[in-house]
């Protein structure tokens, strides 16, 4: 869960002296959001987004577009001039946690990422952390999600683990969530098999009650956010 | 009363899985006594089911991976692809022969032998995709015998209805390019139930975007929902098709008493199901419809449910 395995490596990037045309074209042409302003050595030195430039170019731009002289003039306009200089950035060795820690707090769109002189390794932007996080919750490989109640104590993780271990299936992911009796938890793992009518015999065997995942996520929401055909749970 | 033809041999029973699994022969021997003892098997055509062809399989499936699953059967292999995919000696065979009673099935219902048929057959094939096993599926039946039709029979037109209470993942792929084959699937919703695909938004791609539809359901939920969901989705989507014949993957496993699934259907409601199912049919293909057993595990409603399934098909 690093952010050397999911980010961006290969990055378009743009020095402080080019134009702000240049840096749309290169939005455009590698269809990013964000370009990473270095000077010599890779050493960032800033960002541009596609925010920045908006701000930067007239209205009419967009619309009916501008005469050659207001470009001409624009032409002027250096990327050093709209680039956000004071750049959040994180380190290769960062966890993905981390990464979408800053991410929330800083409300940037996309993270550079530099190595400890500075200089750019890449780039993490909330699409790569989607695609991440799509991984690791295993969504898209066949499976079945369970929900099983347990009571907060250590160790009931493992007892459930290895209680399906035995019966041969792999998980593809577990999740723990809060459920509304203090004492105990939600715990959901994502079984890789279509086979979940035996692994659900030994568990109830084995004293676990088991919640249909949407009666939990029922829980969760106040009564008047649930959609009306839902039963009560 | 309709011609209606039904598949069902011994030798279906051959294909064992294994302690813990819920694919078991005992669930055809169910479907089998269920419509033996209500009487209904003497208003039956019995089809009788043999190999079917290797050109068959191949037209749907990769030979390097039928060679594979033959291979690893000879080899006295227990598992093939996936855990959920236990097997024995007499599975590759076994396989062949649903194929190919299916499609002995789809033959005579083309050439006007039978109006319908129901093949009780195992292993199912609904999530086998071109060249990997899954979730209990080797071949995929249903899409081979949407293959043969067009092919032997020159139709434009196929629909396929899925009922089984997990998504076609594999004959959506074989088809989603495809606009001459709709592809229709009711489910347990994606994120909650095996095999994680069939989200509302998968459409089809290229040729056959429009041509693949699922309805995917809350776990919990029940006939309520499937009314709503088949009224709104399926029964417009082929009013406009019009398929000019109609295939069903029969899973029974979104019954409230089976435990492969958080889905909570009825055994009437099953009934409505199909007859609805059966009226589309006979709107735009002349009533030609071939069902195919999926799923379905509760060994003490598959009974009930296959005598139901078949009385819709005798009625048409």
């Amino acid at each position: 869960m690093f952010v050397s395995r999911s980010m961006t490596r290969r990055v378009a990037t743009i020095g402080p002296e080019a134009s702000i045309f240049e840096a749309q074209d290169l939005m455009a042409k590698n269809r990013v959001r964000h370009i990473p302003v270095v000077e010599e050595g890779n050493k960032l030195v800033g960002i541009v987004s596609d925010r920045d430039l908006r701000s930067a170019l007239p209205f009419k731009y967009f619309q009916e577009g501008i005469s050659p002289e207001e470009r001409a003039k624009l032409q002027n306009l250096r990327v050093k001039d709209i680039m956000t200089s004071k750049v959040f950035t994180i380190s290769p060795g960062y966890t993905i946690q981390d990464a979408l820690l800053v991410i929330q707090n800083s409300k940037v769109g996309a993270l550079p990422v530099v190595d400890e002189e500075g200089r750019l390794k890449g780039i993490l932007s909330v699409r790569d952390l989607l695609r991440a996080f799509i991984n690791v919750l295993g969504i898209g490989q066949p499976g079945t999600l369970l929900c099983i109640l347990v009571e907060e104590k250590v160790g009931q993780l493992k007892k459930i683990v290895d209680a399906i271990t035995e019966i041969g299936v792999s998980f593809g992911s577990v999740l723990v969530a809060r459920y509304w009796e203090e004492d105990k938890r939600a715990v959901f793992p994502y079984l890789l098999t279509q086979n979940v009518a035996h692994v659900k015999k030994k568990l109830k065997e084995m004293g676990y009650t088991l919640l249909d995942p949407m009666q939990w996520y029922l829980d969760q929401l106040p009564e008047e956010d649930r959609p009306p055909d839902q039963p009560k749970p | 009363m309709k011609r209606t033809g039904f598949l069902y041999d011994e030798r279906y029973l051959r294909h064992q899985t294994g302690p813990y699994h819920p694919e078991v022969p005992e669930r055809l021997t169910a479907i089998y006594e269920g419509i033996v003892q209500s009487g209904l098997i003497e208003k039956l055509i019995r089809i009788p089911a043999a190999p079917a062809d290797l050109p068959w399989i191949v037209s749907v499936h990769t030979a390097e991976y039928v060679k594979r699953l033959e291979a690893a059967c000879r080899a006295g292999k227990q598992m093939f692809d996936s855990p959920d995919n236990q097997m024995c000696a007499q599975t590759y065979e076994t396989a062949l022969l649903a194929v190919g009673g299916i499609l002995e099935a789809c033959r005579q219902v083309m050439e006007g032998r039978l109006d319908n048929a129901f093949c009780a057959v195992r292993p199912p094939g609904h999530h086998a995709e071109i060249s990997r096993a899954m979730g209990f599926c080797y071949f995929n039946n249903v899409a081979i015998a949407a293959r043969y039709i067009q092919k032997q029979f020159g139709l434009a037109r196929v629909g396929i209805v899925d009922f089984d209470v997990h998504h076609g993942n594999g004959t959506q792929h074989i088809f989603e390019d495809d606009p001459t084959v709709y592809y229709y699937s009711i489910h347990q919703h994606p994120s909650f139930a095996y095999p994680g695909t069939g989200r509302e938004f998968e459409y089809g791609r290229g040729d056959g975007y429009g041509f693949t539809k699922n309805s995917p359901v809350l776990p919990g939920q029940g006939d309520e929902d499937y009314q709503r969901l088949l009224e709104r989705d399926l029964f417009p989507a082929f009013a406009d098709y019009k398929p000019e014949a109609i295939i069903v993957s029969a899973g029974f496993d979104g019954h409230r008493d089976d435990d492969m699934s958080d889905t909570k259907l009825s055994t009437e409601f099953y009934t409505w199901m199909m007859q609805r199912i059966m009226d589309l049919a006979n709107s735009s293909a002349s009533g030609r419809l071939v069902s195919v057993l999926e799923g379905g595990y509760c060994l003490r409603r598959l009974p009930e449910l296959a005598r139901h399934h078949v009385e819709i098909l005798l009625n048409g």
